[in-house]
């Protein structure tokens, strides 16, 4: 089976714990439908659609990385990520009342930040839907919203974070946050050794999405969520 | 882009909240009228309150989009192997959020 991607979803390299469902769901079709009535009805354009749409997909994790590099370096602005996450996203820059004001519909303004330690690992999900810190990490990738991520790590989560390539002996207590409500959660790694002395930029550069999921861990040289795609051993003969 | 109508302003713990951070608390197994966001594999089992939140709408009536009861709502941390009896590490947990209303003491 082949996965498609769209153009632009910047998918390539990208690795799915799932198989992808390939056509369309019924909450698509709702979305659409209720889209195509609001337009009619006058309740915004077409263009604001459009607009919105560019908006939300241009935001991606950066702020989260710099999120994450600050708090390794400042343990001032670590203590203040910890007491108000939202507030303390303003210092770099990141606004959670964008772009209405009152944020967007689903992205409420309740962050917490999860601190790993050496003995304790987060790791994030939404078993209901697919809740997620959108201004700081932006859209999700798409192996986060499928079921089959969902609806396992809660229930296995050494199991599926050992398909990542992520590891943990017993002692590490993994700890996996179902953000079922109007929190959203992000989780803040473990500072790597041989990062002494690096400056913030050269820290945010390791911080990639996945580290802040939780399914990753950051360290030097690793810059990217990189998943190399399994050739099939036996490929469909055409 | 056209005026739309903030939600309901998220609003800080008021103190009247009924529990507190370490409180041990069970998950009410009620009957699901029409919509929830209490998840069945939490239901009756005994967790500790993590943390309190926020109050808001509690989600049975937001979903019907009207002016709904105001709830705190909590963090509460479960061991994994309370959810799941077969579970093979004893360090894992989980934590997920409840509204008041899904949660009672539990003395155990
Ligand atoms: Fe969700």
């Amino acid at each position: 089976m082949s996965h498609t991607h769209n153009p632009g979803d910047g998918g390539a390299g990208e690795r799915h714990a799932a198989p992808m469902v390939e056509e369309i769901t019924d909450f698509e079709v709702l979305e659409i439908a209720v889209r195509e009535l609001a337009i009619e009805h006058g309740l915004f354009t077409a263009e604001d659609h459009r607009r919105f749409t560019e908006w939300a997909e241009s935001v991606g994790p950066a702020a989260g990385s710099r999120l994450v590099a600050k708090a390794w370096i400042d343990p001032a602005f670590k203590a203040r990520v910890m007491e108000d996450a939202v507030k303390a996203c303003k210092e770099i820059g990141i606004d959670w009342a964008e772009p209405t004001g009152f944020g967007t519909p689903s992205d409420y303004m309740n962050l917490r930040v999860l601190e790993d330690t050496p003995t304790l690992h987060h790791v994030i999900v939404c078993t209901l839907c697919s809740c997620y810190p959108r201004p700081l990490l932006g859209m999700s990738p798409e192996w986060y919203r499928t079921t089959n991520y969902r609806r396992r790590l809660v229930r296995w989560p050494r199991e599926v974070l050992a398909e990542f390539g992520l590891v943990l002996p017993p002692e590490v207590e993994i700890r996996v946050e179902d953000s079922n409500q109007k929190c959203r959660f992000m989780v803040l790694p473990v500072r790597p050794e041989g990062t002494e002395n690096w400056t913030e930029k050269r820290l945010a550069e390791i911080v990639t999405r996945d580290c802040m999921i939780g399914v990753a861990l950051p360290r030097p040289g690793r810059t990217a969520d990189v998943h190399p795609v399994q050739k099939a051993g036996r490929p469909v003969q055409r | 882009m056209p005026k739309s109508k903030p939600p309901e302003k998220a609003q800080k713990s008021s103190g009247k909240a009924r529990f507190k951070p370490g409180d041990r608390v069970r998950v009410k197994d009620l009957p699901n009228l029409f919509y929830s966001r209490t998840q069945i594999y939490v239901r009756g089992v005994v967790g500790t309150i993590a943390a309190c939140t926020y109050q808001d709408i509690i989600p049975e009536d937001e979903a019907f989009n009207r002016d709904g009861r105001l709830e705190q709502y909590y963090i509460v941390r479960f061991r994994q192997k309370d959810l799941w009896p077969e579970y093979p590490f004893e360090n894992d947990t989980l934590q997920t959020e409840s509204p008041e209303r899904w949660l009672e003491p539990a003395n155990n």
